[in-house]
């Protein structure tokens, strides 16, 4: 055993796998608080919360996830096999056209058409003054679950519409050449083939947008509803009630472990679906009537997940321009942009090095692989109390440090400052760089460091001379998915960014709080920008599979 | 002299799996080709990873030119076996031109013996003219030689081939097939060709050896065995 062990080390046991080992103690550490608590006695708040709340919270957070999935799932499906599998008039623009809504974060978007609906709004406001007809503000008042679910099913389907769109364009024609000459139509075809195939590729695109929902602070809590998430920023805020706030997270983490093994288990069956590419999907023409639905379709989801909230953002930047941008705009974007690209520069040194010790597909970097990238399923809220609690203890631990170098006794140094939302970041979204890495790794292979270590170079060598130039590209897509979704994140920024810092996210977020909506359009429209940008590389790695 | 002494190896892919290889021991002198023949899955191409250190026997031990690299204690890593490894696809970094590709290996060798070195390899396999050009602008024959000659100019003890025919014309295999045994034979090259072509080893090899794939409801009644 003893002498398996040293064999062990010296062939895997180096400073990758050390860089590796403690990236990812780092990225659980904040987890593992959270779950310690569930072992602590409760206070009196936690009572009150499990009495009176706990299952409203509960019952709102399942309706919103299983709503949202369901009709995420049928928005996102629908268009990726009208857009996989015919052909019809500007069916190449809304190939790619339909993942821009990914670009608007759905808390932009609730701000957006909250105010659009509202009586002074354009819709109201139109109704009233050009066709002098008065309609119930009830019937248009989107502050609610139903409100909320409509925002995030337009603004979230992409992810589901992505990746089926991905498995549809990868299976063999003869599936559904075959339903066909069986005597199929095409819907009974969508239902009886393309939806049983794609089963995996729907839940897991379904998955993403639980999470983004199970996430979310933004919407709910302009819209007023109560899920376990904004309840947990109550607890801290309104409450300044840590323990009760961890408490709630915990739950909320047994929630999300629950689904994480669903998911699993779910996705264990995608290894029996054939992949056969022999022939692809070979799109048919629509004609007359059916390309006009097609077409109609297609453009109704897209003007109301992308265009119309755009335009109605950049007619309301043109009207506070002159009145909201000075230089501290400029001062928010650089802020923005220098704390994501430090987040990002991070994460893509952590995967780069976890992925490459990953190549060797053993029990042990799997596991490491794993843990290192759950921070994607857990939800802000969460990763920030983790984080919280993690840096209040370490400088707790580092007290006696501080009081020797003369910054007085048990001050709060590192819990005060930017590395604290610097490290909730990382631990967030390190599965976004990770899979971009590891993805560059794949498409590689071994072989090229294989044959680099027989010429006499080590890892790090090797990986500089050889691994580094040939996945730069996987790199740039990496930092580019990773960056954007950093401008875009709210919860973590809120709660963990310091005194008097802001990002582009926490300064909309705080317009559209205290009502000024308006004046909210420009950041919108700085963070819309920047995410524009990963759909673009969407597109490209789109292509490039194309090819 | 012995340049490679295998004794009792044992290997599998994972904890559950049958062994892929099960108490093999073989040795090979100084100068000597040997083919490996054998089915797939039989372990051909698992052996010259063992020997060249990208896998870890489950155990047995290995020598390379009187020293070992890999026994219970004992791990040396790929990097400091002084073994050289043509690959099936070749393995030619893409980001690099031929001249580059046959430097990468040099590392080690003084600075001003390096450029002669990747000159006399050029010339070995007839590839003076293709310096420059990066492996995407070569035939599969030349890109097999520049795998060749990368693989050869840092002086391994041992050169491990694994189906270098494999992507090539039969045509062109025959040709190839020649010159390989005039290269070796010049560089004095102890070598092992993994291949399942006996006619490869008729050609090039002064003899072979014939793995078996283990039958897994033998267990370990199961063996591998070598033919001379």
């Amino acid at each position: 055993m003893r002498t398996n062990l040293k064999r062990f080390l010296q062939k895997d046991f180096n400073s990758w796998w050390m860089i590796s080992i403690i990236g990812a103690a780092v990225i659980l550490l904040p987890i593992l608080f959270i779950f310690f608590s569930l072992f602590q006695e409760p206070n009196e708040n936690w009572f009150q919360i499990r009495e009176y709340l706990l299952k409203t919270y509960v019952a709102n957070t399942v309706i919103l996830v299983l709503l949202t999935g369901i009709f995420t799932a049928i928005l996102g499906v629908s268009l990726a096999w009208l857009v996989a599998a015919y052909d019809f008039p500007l069916k190449r623009f809304f190939r790619w056209g339909l993942l821009l809504p990914l670009a608007i974060p759905p808390y932009i978007a609730a701000y957006t058409y909250k105010t659009m609906f509202s009586y002074t709004g354009v819709i109201q406001t139109t109704l009233r003054n050009q066709f002098n007809y008065q309609i119930d503000p009830e019937i248009l008042s989107i502050s609610s679950l139903r409100g909320a679910i409509f925002i995030f099913t337009f603004f979230l389907f992409p992810y589901v519409y992505i990746m089926t769109k991905a498995f549809l364009e990868s299976q063999s024609s003869s599936f559904f050449e075959n339903a066909r000459l069986l005597g199929r139509k095409p819907i009974s075809i969508f239902v009886k083939v393309v939806l049983p195939l794609s089963r995996p590729a729907i839940v897991a695109g379904a998955v993403l947008v639980i999470y983004e929902v199970l996430s979310d602070y933004g919407v709910t809590s302009y819209f007023g509803i109560h899920t376990i998430s904004t309840a947990i920023f109550q607890t801290w805020f309104g409450m300044y009630d840590i323990d009760s706030a961890m408490r709630l997270a915990a739950w909320l983490m047994v929630i999300i472990l629950g689904m994480f093994i669903l998911e699993r288990l779910l996705r264990q069956r995608r290894r029996y679906h054939l992949n056969n590419k022999s022939r692809p999907l070979v799109p048919m023409k629509l004609k007359g009537f059916k390309a006009a639905a097609a077409f109609a379709y297609c453009s109704i989801v897209f003007l109301i997940g992308f265009l119309i909230p755009l335009i109605q953002l950049i007619a309301w930047a043109k009207l506070t321009f002159s009145k909201v941008w000075d230089e501290t705009f400029i001062t928010l974007f650089f802020q923005t942009i220098f704390v994501a690209a430090i987040a990002t520069v991070l994460i893509l040194f952590l995967s780069v090095v976890v992925a490459n010790v990953c190549r060797r597909h053993t029990t042990g970097s799997y596991i490491l692989a794993k843990l290192t990238t759950t921070g994607y399923s857990i939800p802000g809220a969460i990763i920030a109390i983790g984080v919280l609690a993690m840096f209040i203890t370490l400088d707790k631990w580092l007290a006696p440090l501080y009081s020797y170098i003369g910054l007085g006794d048990a001050p709060l140094i590192l819990s005060l400052s930017l590395v604290m939302l610097i490290v909730g970041y990382v631990i967030r979204f390190m599965a976004t760089g990770f899979n971009a890495v590891e993805v560059g790794y794949e498409k590689i292979g071994t072989k090229f460091s294989e044959a680099s270590r027989l010429l006499g170079f080590g890892m790090t060598k090797t990986f500089f001379k050889v691994d580094l130039p040939l996945i730069k590209g996987a790199l740039v897509s990496g930092f580019i998915l990773t960056f954007v979704e950093i401008c875009k994140e709210l919860p973590l920024a809120l709660l963990l960014r310091p005194f008097n810092f802001d990002t582009l996210a926490t300064k909309t977020h705080q317009y559209a709080k205290d009502e000024l909506i308006h004046e909210a359009s420009i950041s919108s429209l700085m963070i819309i920008g920047i995410s524009i940008l990963s759909v673009v590389v969407f597109q490209m790695i789109d292509k490039k599979v194309q090819r | 002299m012995k340049v490679v002494e295998i004794q009792n190896l044992t290997f599998s892919y994972s904890r559950s799996a049958s062994p892929t290889i099960d108490d093999f021991s073989f040795s090979m002198n100084t100068g000597e080709i040997v083919g490996v023949l054998g089915q797939s899955g039989s372990g051909k191409s698992t052996l010259l990873r063992l020997i060249s250190g990208l896998e870890m026997p489950k155990k047995g031990s290995i020598t390379i030119a009187g020293k070992p690299v890999v026994n219970d204690r004992l791990f040396v890593q790929p990097e400091d076996r002084g073994v050289g490894m043509v690959f099936q696809d070749y393995a030619l970094f893409p980001h690099m031109t031929v001249k580059e590709n046959i430097l990468f290996g040099l590392s080690r060798m003084a600075k001003k013996d390096r450029k002669p070195r990747v000159k006399e390899m050029l010339e070995l396999v007839q590839m003076e003219d293709f310096g420059d050009r990066y492996p995407h602008e070569l035939s599969g024959g030349q890109q097999q030689r520049v795998a060749l000659a990368r693989a050869l100019a840092p002086k391994p003890k041992v050169l491990l081939m694994d189906e270098p025919f494999s992507n090539l014309d039969a045509d062109l295999k025959e040709s190839i097939r020649e010159d390989l045994l005039l290269i070796l034979k010049k560089a004095n090259m102890t070598c092992m060709i993994v291949t399942h072509d006996r006619n490869d080893v008729e050609a090039i090899c002064n003899y072979s050896i014939t793995m078996c794939p283990l039958i897994a409801e033998q267990g370990a009644a199961g063996e591998k065995f070598q033919t001379l």
